[in-house]
């Protein structure tokens, strides 16, 4: 058998697991949330929205709707569905079960990693999805709101969006880890939102680009003044060193423990 | 010469500095044997069973299976061949019997379809293997676990109280599944119980464990043997103390008296009915006669100081 079959049949399982579960629910209602709450604003009050001639309404719809949804929902939603997706685990006993089979332990782990990452991505696609479609809706029911008439601007808002996901790394490996290793859903769960309530506080403090748990607010509000490490944005940077750190160290450290 | 399934030795382990919880366990498993691991509870009966999978990480000491030391590099190797359901069955509860084992065989990989249909079969559970494991009753479950360990027709199989909760009929099944198993495919299974009669009734093979230590370990024949050959047996009498006379006349002295009972000790099971002639003859009336189990008092005296 190769590594590589172990990985993927790791895998296959965890999204056999996701079935019917509240963590698979939760990632298409926090998709479209914020994308739903925009289209009752706008549906509301179409007047006050709609743009002047020749203007394109995406882009206030779009900016105002990312820039008050992202920082501060990403990470509540992170605590919350790396919390969900260990706990099926955890609520099943499964772990005994799990380092008792003929498997490498590392696919155990990174397998469950890369399926959190996974539905934290495809939150990412569904939440711009959601966007476009309320978008257009909109622009079918009043046809002054004039989406129909403009194309947002594509490069730009996945661009952001990407930047955000990666800014994001680092605490889906802080709350992996932490999710893994207790049981007591409530540690990672109380850990990680006293963390990413810190987080939005400590964000208009210079240092706090060294605190994982801001980075999500810091990629959206520093824009152009992000300070660069090495040419390359220094949140982008330090999550992406944070996620590989605390995953390798993870799993070091699970790979040791007792299983009582 | 019997091969080892299990060897262990001078297996150590604890859970903290202050005490050890397992103290130079030696277990030697048979192979083809049903191996009866008995103590009370706490007695270090599952960690055991977490070292010999390695899910706990030893002091000291060695556990060979298959004849070979389990480490990291033969890990893999030795799992393949183990079918473990370590205490309650991990089981998930959202998902259906076949999902369930579905995703054990994927885990096993080369495990093909028509397997989880035989082994639901042999577990009995075909009628509901599409029903969600949320509402299963606990002996389902526990015959679920034991289907998903048997998944991969392992060599050795390794239960953890397999009976625990479950009602007598439930008891009777699994008895009876875990014997077919020994039988037809020769598979070794170790399972470990706080019931004495549990492993009297399934077991070849007994080790019995207390704080950690082994106190005993033989066949389940040579342990009823070792009591020795006096049957203990109690009569239910209307005169108990007229009764008692009667039998210390005929020399019985090691007779006593507990309520309505006379307690005597014979040498074969003749002497049994010639008690009760005896009895009867001095218009005695007698309503039971109960052999009592010499391998239960050797279990308590054994794990109890």
């Amino acid at each position: 058998m190769t590594v590589l079959s172990f990985y993927i049949s790791c895998i296959k399982n965890e999204f056999i697991k996701l079935k019917r579960t509240f963590a698979f629910w939760l990632t298409i209602i926090s998709a479209i949330l914020f994308p739903i709450l925009f289209f009752i604003a706008y549906f509301l009050k179409h007047k006050t929205n709609t743009p002047e001639i020749g203007i394109n309404p995406w882009e206030k719809f779009m900016t105002t709707q990312i820039e008050n949804s992202i920082p501060f929902f990403i990470p509540m939603f992170i605590v919350l569905i790396t919390s969900l997706i260990m706990q099926i685990e955890h609520k099943s006993l499964g772990l005994k079960h799990l380092f008792a089979l003929p498997i490498p332990k590392w696919s155990v782990y990174f397998g469950k990693l890369t399926i959190v990452v996974f539905a934290i991505v495809a939150t990412y696609v569904y939440y711009y999805i959601a966007i476009l479609l309320t978008g257009a809706l909109l622009g079918f029911i009043h046809t002054g709101l004039a989406f129909l008439n403009f194309q947002p601007e594509h490069l730009k808002f996945i661009k952001i969006l990407f930047t955000s996901f990666i800014a994001s790394l680092g605490i889906i490996g802080i709350q992996f880890w932490l999710s893994f290793r207790f049981e007591n859903f409530i540690v990672p769960l109380g850990v990680g939102m006293f963390f990413a309530i810190i987080g939005i506080i400590i964000s208009q403090a210079p240092q706090s680009i060294y605190f994982p748990y801001s980075f999500s607010v810091l990629s959206v509000s520093l824009g152009d003044k992000m300070p660069l490490t090495f040419g390359v944005s220094s949140v982008t940077l330090f999550s992406i060193i944070c996620f590989l750190m605390t995953s390798v160290l993870g799993y070091i450290h699970i790979k040791k423990i007792n299983i009582e | 010469m019997n091969q080892f399934i299990v060897d262990t030795k001078n297996l150590n382990f604890s859970y903290n500095r202050t005490k050890k919880d397992i103290e130079n366990l030696e277990l030697k498993v048979p192979k083809g044997s049903i191996y009866g691991f008995l103590g009370p509870n706490g007695s270090g009966k599952s960690t055991t069973i977490r070292l010999m999978l390695g899910l706990l990480k030893k002091r000291s000491g060695t556990v060979v299976l298959f004849g070979e030391i389990f480490n990291s590099k033969s890990r893999l190797k030795i799992l393949d061949r183990v079918g473990a359901l370590i205490e309650n069955p991990s089981l998930y509860d959202h998902l259906t019997a076949v999902e369930n084992l579905r995703i054990a065989a994927n885990y096993r990989q080369n495990i093909s379809f028509s397997r989880i249909d035989e082994v639901l079969e042999i577990v009995n559970l075909k009628h509901a293997n599409n029903k969600k494991i949320k509402e299963y009753s606990l002996g389902m479950k526990q015959r679920l676990g034991l289907a998903i360990s048997l998944l991969s027709n392992p060599e050795l199989i390794i239960l953890d109280e397999p009976t625990n909760g479950l009602d007598p009929k439930g008891i009777i099944e699994m008895r009876t599944l875990i014997k077919d198993l020994n039988k037809k495919y020769g598979t070794t299974i170790f399972i470990s119980s706080h019931l004495l009669s549990e492993i009297e009734r399934t077991c070849t093979h007994v080790g019995i464990i207390r704080d950690g230590k082994m106190l005993y370990q033989d066949t389940v024949a040579s342990l009823k043997e070792s009591k020795g050959t006096n049957i203990k047996f109690d009569i239910e009498v209307d005169k108990s103390i007229e009764a008692l006379s009667v039998l210390k006349n005929l020399k019985m002295k090691n007779a006593s008296l507990l309520d309505n009972f006379v307690q005597i000790e014979v040498k074969n099971k003749e002497e049994i009915t010639e008690v009760i002639d005896v009895l009867r003859a001095k218009k005695i009336n007698i309503y039971q006669v109960t052999i009592k189990n010499n391998l239960e008092e050797l279990f308590l005296s054994l794990t109890e100081n």
